[in-house]
């Protein structure tokens, strides 16, 4: 038995339809992230889930509980949001433990919980604080602190990082993955960020318009694609002709070579950008009009190579 | 051109403070000197400076009556005001926004309807069907809570914009919290500065509302005040000025903790992910 299933799920917004036939099911202690472009219904499956849209059609199974129609407030789904969305009028403990408290747990074990709670996310020597004394990466563990203190059947986690900076966004990335693992906990993340996603998931659902794309561990959503737009979308890609057909082909398995007269194609370069451990380099194939990118390991490359130069691009022996 | 740049806005402030402040100082002099109008002047500035007439007015039971009526239409003015209020600008922001407009249009109708018009036409349809609502002190409520509808939505309005309201309502829910329960234990903390403020612009409004009082024969503050002016002037006057006093440091209380949430917001925004 999955820990939380949508099967058939859909939902419009007038002409809009954000979701169609949504069906997914993850199982327990899973990781799950839905991909995909702002619009492409992850949120709203995600909201459905919470009880904070409520779907046109089919059902969401929790274990073996059909929790349409329930409540938002009685479905123990951990949130956290992309804002920090802390309680602006209490302290960092009474945040973690709001959940308890309207559950009427006692005043004692309440403050048991959130000191347990915030020992988790390593924050807890700041229970004292109010949520705008500290930064925007500690309120959104604190939030995860929260989520997690009810001991919540699934985590639901809608893009949490997007509003950190780039450091800070790992830091919190991790800590989401660790918990995950520590605690068993089932989550569902959602994210526009394939590098986010790619990361920290067991599972990648990859969505466009409402409709699922491919479901998959990274690795076989990167390397398997299961649509053009998967394939586009998930890291980036070249669309190169092969004998009378386009075929696809990730940029680091490409190789450039300047001595190769029958190299499968040629063109002149026409960009290079250096990113740390790889360079990557654009070339403008003959008859071509968009340049393809080729992704050499920095150490590797010819420093022959010049924009400008014309060159021969192969296939790497896989 | 530096020189006019500093002087103007000085010259202006000082030409405000004389324009506000003689009036008050004047009233002063008035109020508790006692010295003929016709004989004050520069030369007797400091004599016979006294409260004797404020304190005749303030152990007059006719002012303890008026006042009490006041303060108990002030109270449950500002009950009805927040219970119908706070749930519809609640309402409006989290489930209906294109009703905002709607509803701002209709709380500044005491702007727009003239207080006679309004007391003419309710007063005409309670006399037939409920004679006893107008008969009682309290059917001045009604007419106070409409009268300070603006203030309270756009201060109720302000405050929510400044919090993300949906978000944590969002949060809440998810924690388990029901809605009467987002409401108590969420959404009013984090709106106290707003409520107060609503609270205390509606106080203000039901202690100088004369016209409705007056149509409707009640005995409120303001209308002692008027009646005062007549028999006691030195005592009215001196009264007026305690009021004006005593609102002024009401208003500045609450904008001192205004001050202070909006501080706490502004640096919660401004953390963003910086390590404090």
């Amino acid at each position: 038995m999955s820990a939380l299933e949508f099967a058939n799920v859909s939902k419009s917004f007038g002409d809009v339809n954000a979701l169609i036939d949504f069906t997914i099911a993850l199982e327990e202690g899973e990781l799950v992230s839905l991909l995909g472009p702002s619009g492409c219904g992850k949120t709203t499956a995600l909201r459905i889930a919470a009880g904070f849209e409520t779907a046109d059609a089919g059902s969401i199974l929790l274990g073996s509980r059909n929790i349409i129609g329930l409540p938002a407030h009685e479905r123990r789904m951990g949130m956290v949001f992309q804002s920090y969305s802390l309680f602006p009028h209490l302290n960092i403990r009474d945040n973690v433990s709001f959940g308890l408290r309207v559950r009427g747990v006692r005043n004692e074990a309440r403050k048991k919980r959130a000191e347990e709670m915030l020992d988790l996310v390593r924050l807890s020597d700041l229970g004292h604080r109010m949520p705008h004394q500290i930064s925007g990466g500690q309120q959104q563990r604190v939030a995860l602190a929260r989520a997690l203190a009810t001991e919540p059947h699934v985590l639901l986690l809608d893009e949490p990082l997007s509003a950190l900076d780039a450091k800070i966004r790992v830091e919190v990335r991790d800590e989401i993955r660790r918990l995950n693992r520590d605690l068993g906990v089932t989550t569902m993340f959602v994210t526009h960020d394939q590098d986010e996603a790619m990361s920290i998931s067991d599972r990648i659902c990859v969505m466009n318009s409402g409709v699922i794309e491919q479901v998959g561990s990274p690795r076989d959503i990167y390397n398997n694609p299961a649509t053009s737009f998967v394939a586009h979308f998930v890291g980036s890609i070249n669309s190169l002709p092969k004998g009378d057909k386009q075929i696809l082909i990730r940029p680091e398995n490409l190789v450039l070579t300047t001595h190769d007269q029958n190299a499968q194609w040629r063109g002149a370069i026409t960009d290079i950008t250096f990113v740390g451990a790889f360079t990557k380099i654009s070339v403008r194939l003959e008859n071509d009009d968009a340049p393809i990118s080729v992704l050499a390991i920095s150490t590797q490359i010819d420093h022959n190579i010049a924009i400008g130069l014309n060159i021969g691009i192969n296939e790497a022996a896989q | 051109m530096k020189f006019f740049g500093k002087i103007w806005p000085r010259l202006f402030i000082a030409v405000a403070i004389v324009f506000f402040v003689a009036p008050l100082l004047s009233m002063a002099r008035f109020a508790f000197q006692r010295i003929p109008v016709i004989s004050l002047g520069k030369d007797n500035l400091l004599k016979r400076w006294t409260i004797d007439g404020l304190l005749t007015t303030l152990r007059d039971p006719e002012f303890t009556h008026s006042l009490s009526v006041s303060l108990k239409i002030a109270f449950f003015t500002v009950v009805v005001l927040l219970v119908l209020m706070v749930p519809t600008t609640l309402w409006v922001h989290l489930a209906a926004p294109r009703w905002r407009g709607v509803v701002e249009t209709v709380t500044i109708l005491p702007y727009v309807v003239p207080p006679i018009a309004l007391v003419v036409g309710v007063s005409g349809t309670y006399r037939s069907i409920a004679p006893w609502f107008l008969a009682s002190n309290y059917s001045l409520v009604p007419f106070y809570a409409i009268l300070a509808m603006p203030f309270t939505f756009r201060s109720l309005d302000v405050g929510i914009k400044a919090l993300d309201l949906r978000t944590l309502v969002d949060a809440a829910k998810s924690l388990g919290a029901p809605s009467l329960r987002v409401m108590w234990n969420v959404l009013l903390p984090n709106l106290r500065t707003s409520l107060i403020n609503a609270a205390f612009l509606t106080v203000t409004v039901v202690l100088g509302e004369f016209t409705i009082a007056s149509l409707l024969l009640k005995r409120t503050l303001p209308m002692y005040m008027a009646q005062a002016q007549g028999r006691e002037p030195q005592g009215a006057l001196g009264l007026g000025l305690l009021i004006l006093v005593l609102t002024t440091i009401l208003f500045t209380l609450v904008s001192i903790i205004r001050k202070r949430d909006a501080t706490s917001i502004s640096s919660k925004n401004i953390n963003g992910g910086m390590v404090p």
